[in-house]
């Protein structure tokens, strides 16, 4: 059954329980997944495709629930990811009024996309906030793999959630 | 691109304020949250294990039959250790040596790892309520994992060695060189700050130093495998495998005294 044929209330409970499972797949499943150490980030996938799909406050609110899950299995201090995963909400939206997002390309290169600038603000606030930062090296493998891995993903998640 | 419409400034200011302040209280959040999630995680690491299970059915096959036959030279080791063992008893007595203490630890399974690829970190099913507590030392069997650095009452969170926040006083086991042992988030770690001349070489066994309070002294970290020379040609540093495969790590012990 795919979201587009229940209704626009359902979806949104129908999405709820999604974001939650991808959350417990990623933490536990995903780790037989890895390439070079890295493994596709399917919350940032969902996060894509809610802002795509639903109006702006829902998009903003699966964003920040994306968000606080990720932080809440991390090792951030503050809350980065819900921080940074409600201004992509927010961004998406704007930018699918403006830019038609119809071609499977299109989402795949804005997934590819998001996580390499994702992988940049981190190295920022790093830097910014004084924590010990990996060497350009192994920056540029991780953001490089996990933005080509997790474009890769992106598809397969599409065809049956959208 | 987009025009800067007082509604939408007014909206995007809000939700930006929002998330500044969800963003700020987020490790309240984090300790109900991973409480919730903590039977699915059970469950689904269950799963994920026979899953594993019949992914690498001939692998484990193989590993199987080896294993029988490493057990069976093991069995003529042990003997031989416990020999050996008594006889160090029996000397240490009689030298009247102070026997060593052992730590005492507090056994759990790891049932979750982080969701992000920029930390290694994973969630075990003992929290304050077993005796854990922050900046406890994490081991297994085979040697150093990691330090807690969060808990609640029923799970805790271990940053692994391997995660590039952790750093770890070292020494090489053979000739006493001190170095600094850090992540890089693969399967090798670095020790960094060794000298031109440093006394290392490959195989060489890497254990905790004990200088800070962090980790006792003697804690098996892992062997060299590489040894290179920093770009500014001043230093050199060692390519460290870990004793403990992290990226399989299902069990560890943390250390409570």
């Amino acid at each position: 059954m795919k979201l587009c044929s229940v209704g626009y209330f359902m979806r949104r409970e129908i999405f709820l329980t999604i974001i939650f499972i991808f959350c417990l797949f990623q933490a536990t499943l995903l780790d037989y997944f890895k390439i070079f150490g890295v493994k596709p980030d399917i919350l940032l996938i969902i996060l894509v495709l809610a802002s795509l799909s639903f109006d702006l406050k829902w998009a903003v609110i699966f964003s920040l629930l994306c968000g606080v899950l990720k932080d809440s299995f991390s090792a951030n201090i503050f809350g980065f990811y819900t921080l940074i995963f409600s201004l992509w909400g927010i961004f998406i939206v704007k930018l699918s009024k403006k830019i038609t997002l119809d071609a499977d390309y299109l989402y795949v290169a804005l997934i590819a996309i998001i996580v390499i600038v994702n992988s940049i603000i981190m190295r920022l606030a790093s830097v910014f906030l004084g924590h010990p930062v990996v060497s350009l090296g192994i920056f540029l493998r991780t953001s490089l793999v996990e933005a080509i891995y997790t474009a890769l993903v992106s598809p397969l998640l599409f065809k049956y959630l959208r | 691109m987009f025009k800067f419409k007082k509604k939408n400034l007014v909206y995007f200011a809000v939700v930006f304020s929002f998330s500044l302040i969800l963003s700020s209280i987020n490790p309240v959040l984090r300790i109900p949250l991973i409480n919730t999630l903590k039977y699915p995680l059970i469950f689904l690491t269950l799963v994920k294990r026979e899953i594993g299970g019949i992914i690498f059915y001939h692998r484990n096959l193989v590993q199987n039959e080896n294993l029988k036959k490493e057990i069976d030279f093991l069995k003529q080791k042990l003997n031989a250790a416990n020999e050996n063992h008594l006889e160090n008893v029996r000397l240490k007595n009689s030298l009247n040596f102070k026997q060593k203490s052992s730590f005492k630890v507090i056994a759990a399974r790891v049932i979750a790892r982080s969701l992000d690829s920029w930390s290694s970190v994973v969630i075990i099913d003992k929290g304050s309520d077993s005796g854990v507590k922050r900046y406890m030392p994490v081991i297994s069997y085979l040697g150093l994992v990691g330090r807690v650095i969060d808990t609640t009452s029923t799970t805790s969170k271990i940053m692994l060695i391997n995660d590039p926040n952790l750093s770890v006083s070292a020494l090489v086991e053979r000739s006493r060189q001190e170095g600094l042992i850090s992540g890089a988030l693969g399967a090798a770690l670095i020790m960094k700050y060794l000298p031109k001349e440093a006394d290392i070489k490959n195989d060489d066994a890497i254990i905790t130093s004990g200088l800070t309070e962090a980790y006792p002294k003697g804690l098996l970290i892992g062997r060299v495998i590489d040894i290179r020379s920093e770009l500014s040609g001043l230093m050199r540093y060692a390519v460290i495998k870990p004793a403990v495969n992290l990226s399989s790590i299902e069990e560890v012990l943390i250390i409570v005294q």
